[in-house]
């Protein structure tokens, strides 16, 4: 990491000890109190392959799962919303607009309504599945949609406006299985597309942990064409870069960051539009920066939002996307008042 | 080509400062009503949390509540439910938000969620009771009851609840023949939405209720709640509407209910027959079918022949 000065450096070094205390944070508190102790004899007792009691094989279980989840889905819709806003060099793009999260939440939609009389089934992976499904498929439907039938290319624009009509096309695809459902299915539609964490265990976290990590470290590969393709798609050919090949990376990123986070954890809005925002303030847009940054900020907001989330009206739970929102909209408008803002 | 602006100025800015206010003090009033309840009882060996209306209506019915610790949000009845902990709605729950209310069983009727929750608790071997009788018509309800009345060590007390249901379902059929006439009825529930009203079908429970009572429901349907528009409220020309206790008080009674567009033009409208009813009485069977039915017998009948 060359490229960082020392500034950079001391920023991104400050965001790491803030994602430990926070992860610290929200590992110890929650509905159940868990005492040092405790974890203490959980870490030890796992390295030993010991028996765990109750307390224990909750913090092992549940909590420490879900604190990990917080870390690596605020990390990876964070760094999907850096590479969206980089490749549509336009600030008000979220991770979710190439179509990936309403084809996602389509998918679990019709897991939820339909479920019982499909034949495909895979027990507790059949919703995640499913939902990672319709994210690929809806996405890749854009993608094709796009291209420029003589030429054969997508040009961004084309690209963006026709995920805005793909994700109204699945918003309402949305809409009628939760109006042709039974209430409680319905109700299922509704809590899944607010998101949660408590449904975290390990297998999940492993999944999304190492999806995150690759990504990252294959989206800091392209971090240089990003920044060129800044000052304009000609202009960023002119300087070598391969168009077509980079969107097509792009968005397989986006895809597996979004469409493997959200299948796990319902749908999470706002992290991957206000985090990139957030450190651009701070300290412009260089798109390296920005990638590892917001890695790190996203993983702290999403931890503090799922602390919120568990602790506001324990023992009952609040969907985490209503805390994102609540956070991320007072924040977004205050970014939008702020004349001085260049993307 | 910019200035990166330092993070500091962003949060000085005053109307962070207001926003923050007002986000503050709209969490703080979630904090409030049935979500910060307290746990009362510590000395306990039984602790049961129970996530099921007509579960919870049961038990207190049988006299078991003294072990009941924390209840989900939907179970309204009997007003004394609301003052024990509740753990939220009851497809939304948290492996922790439960556990941290020291169960030491739940008990809940297959209506639950998220997935993965339940799964997280099974993981944990956390024990669970579902009872066998679904509870869905008036002898599997009596059967509900027995085995509720087994499991709680309350046989007696069930057998006496069982007796009342037969008695006043008994009875209920006997003034059937003081009310001649059929009239029809929609229930709304909840209230409505830009024209569109969710009303409970025929086969609903509440539309089985509606049939003891001697009433016809005006809207056909298997599923339980259909969402209608206006103009099939209006065509469908009920002689009663109730509404379900939310919206009816929302809308401060009668009068305005009557200037709702579809209601407006219906019989029930001209001849003053728009009556509230609670949602809890309405939607599961239970100890009290048999008076509610009694109860709605009169309510549907009453102002005929204005």
């Amino acid at each position: 990491m060359k490229a960082f000065n020392n500034q950079n450096k001391a920023w991104l070094m400050t965001m790491l000890v803030l994602m430990v205390v926070t992860f610290v944070f929200s590992m110890k508190l929650g509905a159940i109190t868990i005492t040092w102790e405790e974890i203490q004899s959980t870490l030890s007792k796992w390295m030993s392959g010991q028996e765990m009691n109750l307390q224990e094989r909750i913090f092992f279980q549940i909590r420490l799962p879900r604190a990990l989840a917080g870390v690596f889905v605020g990390a990876s819709l964070a760094v999907a919303g850096v590479l969206m806003q980089a490749l549509f060099r336009n600030p008000i793009v979220e991770p979710g607009l190439i179509g990936t999260s309403s084809g996602a939440a389509f998918g679990a939609s019709l897991y939820f309504v339909l479920g019982a009389v499909m034949e495909f089934n895979a027990g507790e992976w059949t919703l995640p599945l499913a939902a990672c499904l319709g994210g690929t498929l809806s996405t890749v439907l854009v993608f094709l949609l796009a291209q420029n039938r003589s030429s054969g290319k997508s040009s961004v624009v084309a690209l963006l406006l026709t995920g805005i009509a793909i994700n109204a096309l699945f918003l309402s695809g949305v809409g009628l299985l939760s109006y042709l459902a039974r209430d409680p299915q319905a109700r299922s539609i509704i809590f899944w597309n607010l998101g949660t964490l408590s449904g975290a265990n390990w297998i999940s976290i492993s999944i999304i942990g190492a999806i995150t990590l690759i990504c990252l470290l294959v989206a800091l590969r392209y971090a240089k064409p990003l920044n060129a393709l800044m000052m304009g798609e000609d202009e960023a050919v002119f300087l070598g870069v391969n168009l077509k090949k980079l969107q097509i990376i792009i968005i397989a990123l986006n895809v597996l960051l979004v469409a493997v986070a959200t299948a796990f954890v319902g749908v999470i809005s706002f992290v991957g539009l206000v985090v990139p925002h957030l450190l651009r303030l701070m300290k412009g847009s260089d798109n390296r920066f920005l990638l590892l940054g917001s890695a790190l900020l996203g993983a702290i907001m999403l931890s503090l939002s799922d602390l919120a989330s568990r602790l506001l009206l324990a023992p009952a739970e609040l969907p985490i996307g209503i805390v994102t929102s609540l956070v991320g909209v007072p924040v977004f408008i205050a970014l939008l008042r702020k004349k001085q803002y260049f993307f | 080509m910019l200035e990166p602006q330092p993070l500091a100025s962003f949060f000085k800015h005053y109307e962070m400062k207001k926003l923050s206010i007002v986000l503050l003090a709209s969490l703080i009033t979630m904090g409030c009503g049935r979500f910060s309840n307290k746990d009362e009882k510590q000395a306990n060996e039984q602790r049961i949390v129970c996530l099921a209306k007509q579960y919870n209506e049961i038990i207190f019915a049988l006299g078991a509540e003294e072990n009941l610790v924390a209840v989900d949000l939907s179970s309204t009845y009997p007003p004394e439910i609301k003052e024990l902990p509740t753990v939220g709605y009851h497809r939304a729950l948290s492996t922790e938000g439960i556990l941290s209310t020291k169960p030491t069983i739940i008990i809940h009727d297959n209506n639950v969620g998220p997935e993965q929750v339940m799964q997280q608790m099974e993981k944990l071997e956390i024990p669970m009771k579902v009872f066998d009788a679904p509870g869905n018509d008036i002898p599997s309800t009596k059967d509900l009851i027995t085995e509720m009345g087994a499991y709680f060590g309350k046989e007696e007390k069930a057998v006496a609840i069982n007796a009342k249901i037969d008695k006043e379902m008994a009875l209920a059929m006997e003034n059937l023949k003081d009310y001649p006439s059929r009239p029809k009825v929609v229930i709304i529930h909840y209230g409505r939405a830009s024209n569109i009203y969710l009303t409970m079908t025929s086969g609903s429970n509440a539309g089985k209720m509606i049939e003891w009572a001697g009433g016809e429901m005006a809207i056909d349907g298997e599923r339980g709640m259909m969402q209608l528009s206006a103009e099939i409220i209006a065509k469908s020309n009920p002689d009663v509407i109730l509404l379900t206790d939310f919206g009816y008080d929302r809308l401060n009674g009668m009068q305005e209910v009557k200037n709702l567009p579809g209601v407006s033009t219906t019989k029930a409208a001209q001849n003053n027959r728009i009556f509230r009813v609670e949602e809890h009485d309405m939607v599961y069977f239970g100890p009290r079918t048999g008076e509610i039915v009694m109860n709605l017998q009169e309510l549907i009948h009453k102002n005929e022949g204005l």
